[in-house]
């Protein structure tokens, strides 16, 4: 074989794998449209606050990813729905206004895709991030206390801060990173309708 | 004629080799503290750290392992490879010392920024985008003097590692620049991005390092066994399936959630195809090894090449079965991702690593590997410990996707089941780092000349003349 032939056939196959998988999925899955609600009006699935974006960021570096997944499969072959990990599977289109838009790696601990309805709560989501135990006394879950600040509790405890006994007339308030990622974790939710993929 | 381009290659091969060894030190160290924290999840309750916490840990070890201990490895030894074979000077020995310097700097940039500011969660690209830069830049400069020697010597022997090294040069631009557009420059919306991680996985390992690995088997193992590889057009069919479906395998992996179903089922059409031709390749070069058993005791780098030919068929022949279809839905998202981890880069990159290190670094430094216990302990525990590793995350990986199909067993339940497989996986990792240590401990020694150097290439003696045929070019 010659060299030149052999440059030409590497770059066709390579190409070949690049656009079947890339060019493909764009006309796939890069062109898709959000489905309006026809009562509401609303855009199926939501977009994403700039907070929430910004806290899919933080879920990212702080490396969530490594122990949960973000895709409820079903619901044949895998029992996610069962473990109550979503009311319907996803599909491409909940990934819509993900930015960016991540999967995760492994299932140490439970698929994330629908905490947002498991655990709506702003108080209980911080409260998992600042301490899992405090919320499951056997939980795996790592810690993260650096989302959050010490500070002098003045007058009064402030809104925000954590429901933790105070030390020391110490509060504990989440900083700017903390409240992204819960932002981004209450909008982990499919409870919308979709055409491919319909809420019983 | 005599290694020409030694003198001019010799710092950049240095700078990469040492890289490389340090890197997978350090991995390998890290990789510890990562799986005791998998193991005893207290820790982090005990001391809450963000840069030593899973997290930041796990992305940066197989960071390390890949684009530092392999990637770096690979490209030290080629750069010795490729002028002995081709006789073409490279043009510049001080711009290759600066771009293997460039792809050093590089990962010390991209650990720093994991560490202190955690990974990007993007599969395979945990760096930032000039991060990406820096390794591109290197690439350009490292790649081209790589393709020059292939150029120039096409015709002059054994045509497959001309082909590997060929599809492997030009995949690593080609994916990594169009995933770092792609991903970064805002022109994939939602689920594209995920597809396009997926894309870049697999051309980083299965049209990059693994065709890079198999340039040093078609290479080397004919040299150092004296005997050619078989039937060409057996390995041309091969070679032509490894980079046609190589760059679609991650799709098998992935969940059937962002991604659409029929690239769910190309992929795993694709990974069963490419097992199809790493069969091939394997009835190619099993020949080579067979009655060996003498030489692979005597010669420390057959003894690895051959470790590592037979990780290659196995990483190969486990990823296809992780595609078949029931087995999928039960072990996506769970540790057998780690076993592949294991398999691909501790078994099967690192032994060939290993073997081009023992065979090349002898010939361009003029050094002697000292028959020392070192490179027992080396063989012996990197194998021992890879082998654990793998082993224990493929039945973990298996037992977990079990129980996480099973509603009734509760999470909790599914990690204390696990401990016992993270036990031996932990001593696996440890065995592989003193295994490693041996390495890195005779490697610099033998560096620094530490040795008296009497006998060089002696470790294959009486293959001496073959490899030092194929070794050098027929010119005239
Ligand atoms: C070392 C692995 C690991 C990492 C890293 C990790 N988690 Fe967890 N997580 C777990 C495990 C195991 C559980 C299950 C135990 C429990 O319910 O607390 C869990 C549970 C949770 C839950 C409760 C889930 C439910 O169904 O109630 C939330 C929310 C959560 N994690 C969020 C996060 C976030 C956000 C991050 C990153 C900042 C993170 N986790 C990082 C292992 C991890």
């Amino acid at each position: 074989m010659k060299s030149s032939h052999a440059l030409i056939l590497v770059f066709l196959l390579l190409l070949l794998t690049w656009a079947g998988q890339v060019a493909l999925g764009f006309f796939q899955v890069g062109r898709m449209e959000p489905i309006l609600d026809e009562e509401t009006n609303y855009p199926k699935p939501p977009a994403a606050s700039g907070l929430a974006q910004t806290g899919a960021r933080v879920f990212a570096s702080e490396g969530c990813l490594e122990c949960h997944s973000l895709s409820a499969r079903g619901p044949t072959g895998s029992a996610d729905l069962t473990r109550g990990w979503g009311p319907r599977r996803s599909v491409p289109r909940d990934y819509l206004f993900r930015e960016p838009a991540l999967i995760g790696l492994s299932r140490v601990g439970s698929d994330l895709s629908n905490i947002g309805l498991r655990v709506p709560e702003t108080k209980d989501l911080m409260l998992h991030l600042y301490n899992p135990r405090q919320r499951n006394a056997k939980s795996n879950c790592p810690p993260h206390p650096w989302l959050f600040d010490t500070r002098l509790a003045g007058t009064g405890i402030e809104n925000e801060a954590l429901p933790l006994p105070s030390r020391d007339w110490q509060q504990l308030l989440p900083t700017y990173k903390a409240k992204a990622l819960v932002a981004y974790l209450q909008s982990l939710r499919t409870d919308y309708s979709l055409p491919e993929a319909p809420l019983k | 004629m005599n290694i020409p381009s030694s003198s001019k290659t010799n710092l950049s091969v240095g700078i990469l080799l040492v890289g490389s060894v340090s890197w997978a030190l350090l991995g390998a160290g890290l990789q510890v503290l990562a799986t005791l924290q998998l193991l005893v999840p207290s820790l982090a309750y005990l001391v809450p750290i963000p840069w030593i916490g899973y997290g930041h840990i796990a992305p940066l070890v197989s960071f390390l392992f890949t684009y530092g201990w392999i990637a770096s490895g690979f490209l030290g030894v080629l750069l010795i490879l490729i002028p002995r074979i081709s006789g073409i000077l490279s043009p510049s020995g001080r711009l290759l010392t600066g771009a293997a310097i460039v792809w050093q700097f590089a990962v010390l940039v991209g650990m720093a920024e994991i560490l202190w500011s955690g990974s990007t969660g993007l599969i395979s690209l945990p760096f930032s985008r000039s991060v990406t830069a820096l390794f591109l830049l290197s690439y350009l400069i490292l790649g081209s003097a790589l393709s020059r020697g292939l150029g120039g010597s096409w015709k002059s022997g054994p045509l497959l590692p001309r082909l590997y090294l060929l599809g492997a040069l030009l995949a690593l631009p080609l994916g990594l620049g169009t995933a770092e557009v792609l991903l970064r420059g805002g022109l994939a919306p939602g689920a594209l991005q995920i597809i396009m991680q997926f894309v870049w996985h697999s051309f980083l390992y299965h049209l990059w390092l693994t065709p890079l690995a198999l340039v040093f088997l078609f290479q080397l193992l004919p040299a150092l066994t004296g005997r050619p590889a078989g039937s060409l057009s057996l390995g041309l069919l091969s070679w032509i399936a490894t980079i046609g479906f190589g760059g679609w395998v991650g799709n098998s992996l992935a969940s059937e959630g962002p991604m659409p179903s029929w690239l769910q089922s190309a992929g795993v059409i694709a990974t069963l195809l490419l097992g199809v031709a790493v069969l091939g390749n394997t009835l190619l070069l099993k020949p080579l090894l067979d009655g060996k058993w003498e030489e692979c005791r005597r010669q420390v780098s057959l003894r690895f090449f051959a470790v590592g030919f037979w990780s290659y068929f196995a990483s190969y022949a486990w990823l296809a079965f992780l595609a078949l279809p029931g087995v999928r839905q039960t072990t996506t998202f769970t540790m057998v991702g780690q076993a592949t981890q294991a398999l691909l880069i501790f078994s099967f990159y690192g032994n060939v690593l290993a073997g081009a290190v023992y065979s090349l670094l002898p010939a361009s430094r003029s050094i002697g590997w000292p028959s020392h216990p070192a490179l027992t302990l080396h063989f012996w525990f990197t194998t021992l410990g890879a082998a654990l590793i793998a082993l224990a995350y493929a039945l973990a990986g298996i037992f977990q996707g079990l129980a996480l199909n099973d509603p009734g067993v509760p999470m909790s339940t599914i990690s204390s089941y696990l401990r016992p497989f993270l036990v031996v996986a932990l001593a696996g990792q440890l065995f592989w780092w003193l295994g490693q240590l041996a390495f890195s401990s005779i490697f610099f020694a033998s560096l620094l000349k530490l040795f008296p150097s009497v006998a060089p290439v002696a470790i294959f003696p009486p293959d001496r003349e073959a490899t030092k045929q194929s070794l050098t070019p027929a010119h005239p």
